[in-house]
């Protein structure tokens, strides 16, 4: 039995794209075992082709496993009536170029079975909450700005109010403003109690809001834990301070707990995740070339 | 079919005439057609096991469906499918008005509708079909599918949803193509009437003025008061030939009717071989029955070797007082299989033909069926001399059943006239049986009469000066001995009305017999030249049920272009729909390869010895093999050749609705087994 608590379980999940010969062969995923609780922020890490897009397909059920298998809010992956319960970002925003945004959200609202009042309801509501500019609505998106176009991607998954939310590479497309209103409605979607797992290659866009993350290399897990713990420096301690006199500052170094400072924070210093990421991949390129 | 000849031949018997026969060959390869539905249905059974969590949750996943479909019209939409109905519309106009000039008003109906119709059938079938092939292809490239599949959808509603909007494409640009068609018919109506109204006018301005002998043309004035947008109704009757027919012969044959194009023919399978270089033979004719009897009788005989049409050769015998003659082709080796002695070596032409017929107007003779009785009544036989090739004494006998066909263009066939030379020869007689006319309604007029319309085209013999003159006798199967007869003037290939008193029409069957009075006419007939009116039904109704079928055949070719699509990219689809589509169109051409026999030509070699090399052995094994896929294949396609939308329309015929209903269900059950396929491609294909 699996825990209802766990959004996402897979176990030994790989997947070799079919080649005609061997050499053409794609492993691209190789014995993934991951783990997703409900509520949490996941990311999905990894440089370019580790295969952050294959696990999602396969967790959606748009590919089928080579080998093992995933389990989905509890029920094998690609279980239609999950489905309704998921949304879905693809990597790039593959929607018709020939409706407009309202159709675009109309077309997948039918296709969660909602009444006429519930489907204008819904595309008016989502593509208010993505900021889509008003006066591009009645256009086809086939016209539509790259930025554009995500943001109706992003409610078109965000439609039937999923408890579990998957996005690959969000923020690609996006201006800093855009970014930052995704982060923004990570969070918030977090608040509501929703599960989000995200890919991407831009770290910062996961640093600040992951609670966890994997990082993926070749298809296989290279890295797993709590951002928390991944990014703490153990051996070095950090103190930060406002209003410090130069006094104070003179003293500091030596009895910072006895000075008169405000806000004292104290912690273990850390890394960026930017350079956790970078180290890590350049370890294991050398180990390759070795 | 032969059960019906014992049964109506005898009420005929005792006024001189009997129904003939026409020969229909056995149908053959039941197994064929079975293993087909066996096929058909594990299909079925295969899809009902694998998708049936799919098909409980159709209640809902129709409206998905739907919504897929809602789409694929968008997309339809957005590549100007708005302009299809339009262009269709503009070429057929043009062509109608270049084409129409100069027909008569029932005419114009006729071209127009054809022209209209078999455009809308072409151009929507290819529109569609090519739709269907690329609708799936195009979300698979565009990556739309990735989305989409996302969603709560599950692949067979995905396969509906494809073929629902495709088809709801169709719908709508029938509907505007059968509107366009309308207001179009309704303009050239309009224009003919007003044509008919001045001709009517004019006509009758001068018969006032005695400038004209004849009255106005009352034809006109039908046309000029009700158009010539009709759907009319009428009853036909089964037309039989009613000539001379041998009773003694089982089953009843009918008589070869002299210097008519009536051919006879008898078929031997093979002639075996003989041990002999040249073996001595002879065709032997004997004709059991000869009208009159006492003249001699000469006919044309032609042998021709089925694998080799142009080796024939001809001959003229004259059968001598007891009806015999006697034939010995010059050179019997090119149809003979022989054996020759020096080397061994085998010969064998394969199956030949002997088509007989006879010059002579005013004769009848009867053939019998082929068959060589125990009694003298032997009709061709081959007789090998006996002397020269012991082993293959006696007689060989053609296939039963010979066939005789008469049959001019049209399907019409020909009724003789009196004879100029022999008064004792009776004309003969095209019977119509009109079945179940209690159930139709039928028109009475005020004088307690129905009006038949007879349509026939008259061939002229002799006395060509003369009028024809047709005499129609009329009874009811429960009366038999109340008669109505009458003689009337035939308006050649126009109607002749004629009016029988209601108390024929009972709950028997109606029988029309019509022959010829005058001496050397002959009258032409089919089916419908005998026809009882209804009232009409609306021109736009029957518009409508034409559409219907062509809707059928629309939706059917867009099921065969989306499964096609699951599997392959849009170009092996669209080959593979228009596969579909001709062998479709194929089925009844193959199927009379098979029941005439003309495959056996497949597998034929002059010879013999060839036959045991195992190079040959091995091809005519793939040969076999090959035809009878072909076979099968077509058995498994849908038949095409079934949908007719312009049958009725161009005749200004009412189309029975059931037919509507019967291509419906039956392109349900074509459909069935196709989405069966489709589905099974795409349970589990990835849509990434
Ligand atoms: N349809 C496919 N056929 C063959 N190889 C594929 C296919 N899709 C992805 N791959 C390969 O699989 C690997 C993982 O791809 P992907 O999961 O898209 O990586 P990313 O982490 O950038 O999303 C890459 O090497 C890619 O080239
Ligand atoms: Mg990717």
């Amino acid at each position: 039995m699996v825990a209802d608590s766990q959004a996402i379980q897979t176990r030994q999940l790989s997947k070799v794209y079919p080649g005609f010969f061997k050499s053409q062969q794609v492993p691209a995923l190789t014995d993934l075992n991951l783990r997703v609780d409900q509520g949490q922020i996941f990311g999905l890490l990894g440089p370019n082709g580790s295969g952050k897009t294959t696990t999602i397909k396969l967790l959606l059920g748009l590919i089928n496993p080579t080998s093992g298998d995933a389990l989905v809010m509890g029920q094998p992956a690609g279980d239609q009536e999950t489905r309704r319960r998921i949304g879905y970002l693809p990597e790039e925003s593959y929607l018709y170029r020939f409706l407009n945004a309202r159709q675009t959200l109309d077309f997948y609202a039918r296709l969660f079975n909602m009444n006429r009042a519930q489907r204008r309801r819904a595309v008016d509501y989502y593509l208010d909450f993505v900021g889509l500019d008003p006066s591009v609505r009645g256009r086809r998106i086939g016209t539509y700005s790259k930025g554009q176009t995500r943001r109706v991607a992003l409610a078109q998954a965000l439609l039937n109010n999923p408890d579990l939310i998957i996005m690959d590479e969000p923020t690609s497309g996006l201006d800093p403003v855009g970014m930052l209103e995704i982060k923004n409605m990570i969070m918030r979607l977090r608040e509501a109690g929703k599960t989000v797992v995200l890919s991407s290659h831009q770290l910062a866009d996961v640093e600040d809001v992951c609670d966890r993350l994997v990082i993926l290399y070749r298809g296989r897990i290279e890295l797993e834990g709590a951002l928390r713990d991944l990014l703490e420096k153990k051996d070095v301690f950090q103190l930060s301070a406002r209003n410090v006199s130069e006094a104070l500052q003179a003293k500091l170094s030596e009895v910072a707990a006895e000075g008169g400072a405000t806000e004292v924070q104290t912690g273990r210093a850390r890394v960026r995740l930017e350079d956790l990421f970078k180290e890590l991949v350049a370890r294991k390129r050398s180990g390759e070339s070795r | 079919m032969f059960g019906l000849l014992q049964h109506i031949g005898p009420k005929l018997a005792g006024s001189g005439i009997a129904l003939g026969t026409v020969y229909h060959p056995p149908s053959q390869h039941h197994y064929v057609s079975i293993f087909a539905d066996v096929v058909i249905g594990l299909l079925i059974l295969a899809f009902v096991l694998t998708a049936f969590r799919d098909i409980a949750r159709l209640g809902r996943g129709i409206s998905r469906a739907w919504a897929i479909g809602r789409v694929t019209i968008s997309e339809a939409w957005n590549a100007r499918m708005w302009a299809v109905p339009l262009v269709w519309f503009a070429i057929c106009a043009l062509l109608g008005l270049l084409i129409v000039r100069g027909y008569e008003p029932s005419g114009v109906v006729r071209v127009y509708m054809t022209i209209f119709l078999r455009a809308q059938a072409l151009i929507l079938l290819m529109y569609l079909g090519i739709m269907a092939c690329v609708t799936l292809p195009r979300e698979r490239e565009r990556h739309t599918l990735v989305t989409t599949g996302s969603k709560p959808i599950s692949r067979l509603e995905l396969l509906l949803g494809k073929v629902m909007g495709l088809s709801a494409a169709g719908v709508l640009m029938l509907a505007v193509m059968m509107i366009l068609t309308w207001g179009y018919m309704k303009v050239v109506d309009l224009k003919i009437r007003h044509d008919a109204q001045v001709l009517y006018a004019m006509q009758k301005k001068s018969y006032d003025n005695v400038l004209r002998r004849m009255p106005p043309d009352t034809g006109v004035k039908y046309i000029s008061e009700h158009g010539v947008l009709q759907a009319q109704n009428y009853v036909t009757g089964k037309l039989s030939i009613a000539g001379y027919i041998n009773y003694q012969t089982n089953p009843p044959s009918r008589l070869l009717k002299g210097g008519s194009s009536e051919v006879l023919y008898f078929e031997f399978p093979s002639l075996p071989a003989t041990e002999y270089y040249r073996p001595m033979f002879d065709f032997q004719f004997q004709v059991v029955h000869a009208l009159p009897s006492t003249k001699p009788v000469k006919i044309d005989v032609t042998l021709v070797q089925r694998s080799n049409p142009m080796n024939t050769q001809e001959s003229t015998l004259t059968l001598n007082p007891a009806g015999q003659a006697i034939w010995m082709p010059k050179n019997p080796t090119s149809f003979f299989s022989y054996v020759n002695p020096q080397t061994g070596q085998m010969y064998n032409p394969g199956p030949v033909v002997v088509k007989v017929t006879c010059p002579e107007f005013g004769v009848y003779l009867g053939f019998g069926n082929g068959l060589r009785p125990p009694s003298d009544t032997a009709c061709l036989a081959v007789s090998l001399d006996t002397s020269r090739t012991p082993h293959h004494s006696g007689m060989i006998a053609p296939k039963p059943n010979p066939v005789i066909t008469g049959f001019k263009d049209n399907g019409k066939q020909e009724i003789v006239g009196p004879s100029i030379h022999h008064p004792q020869i009776k004309p003969e007689v095209a019977s119509w049986d009109f079945k179940n006319l209690d159930q139709q309604q039928i028109p009475i007029g005020p004088n307690g009469n129905f009006t038949l319309h007879m349509v026939i085209s008259v061939d002229k013999q002799s006395n060509e000066a003369l009028p024809p003159v047709a005499q129609i006798v009329a009874y009811n199967t429960d009366t038999p001995r109340v008669r109505t007869t009458l003689s009337t003037y035939v308006n050649e290939k126009r109607i002749t009305t004629i009016k029988l008193p209601s108390t024929l029409l009972g709950a028997g069957d109606l029988i029309v017999n019509l022959r010829s009075e005058v001496p050397g006419h002959w009258f032409k007939v089919k089916d419908d030249s005998m026809i009882i009116m209804q009232p009409p039904s609306s021109f736009i109704w029957n518009l409508f049920k034409s559409e219907m079928v062509i809707l059928c055949e629309i939706v059917l070719i867009i099921t065969i272009g989306v499964t096609a699509s699951t599997a392959v990219g849009w170009p092996v689809a669209m080959l593979t729909a228009m596969v579909a589509y001709i062998l479709g169109n194929l089925f009844h051409f193959v199927q009379s390869l098979f029941q005439s026999g003309g495959l056996e030509l497949f597998d034929y070699v002059q010879d013999n010895r060839m036959k045991h090399i195992w190079y040959y052995k091995i091809g005519s094994f793939i040969t076999n093999v090959m035809v009878h896929m072909l076979w099968v294949t077509v058995h498994l396609m849908p038949d095409f050749t079934r949908y007719n939308p312009l049958y009725f329309i161009i005749r200004s015929k009412d189309m029975p609705f059931e037919i509507v209903v019967l291509d419906m269900i039956w392109t349900l059950g074509c459909i069935l087994p196709t989405l069966a396929i489709g589905y099974l491609l795409l349970r589990k294909q990835e849509l990434a």
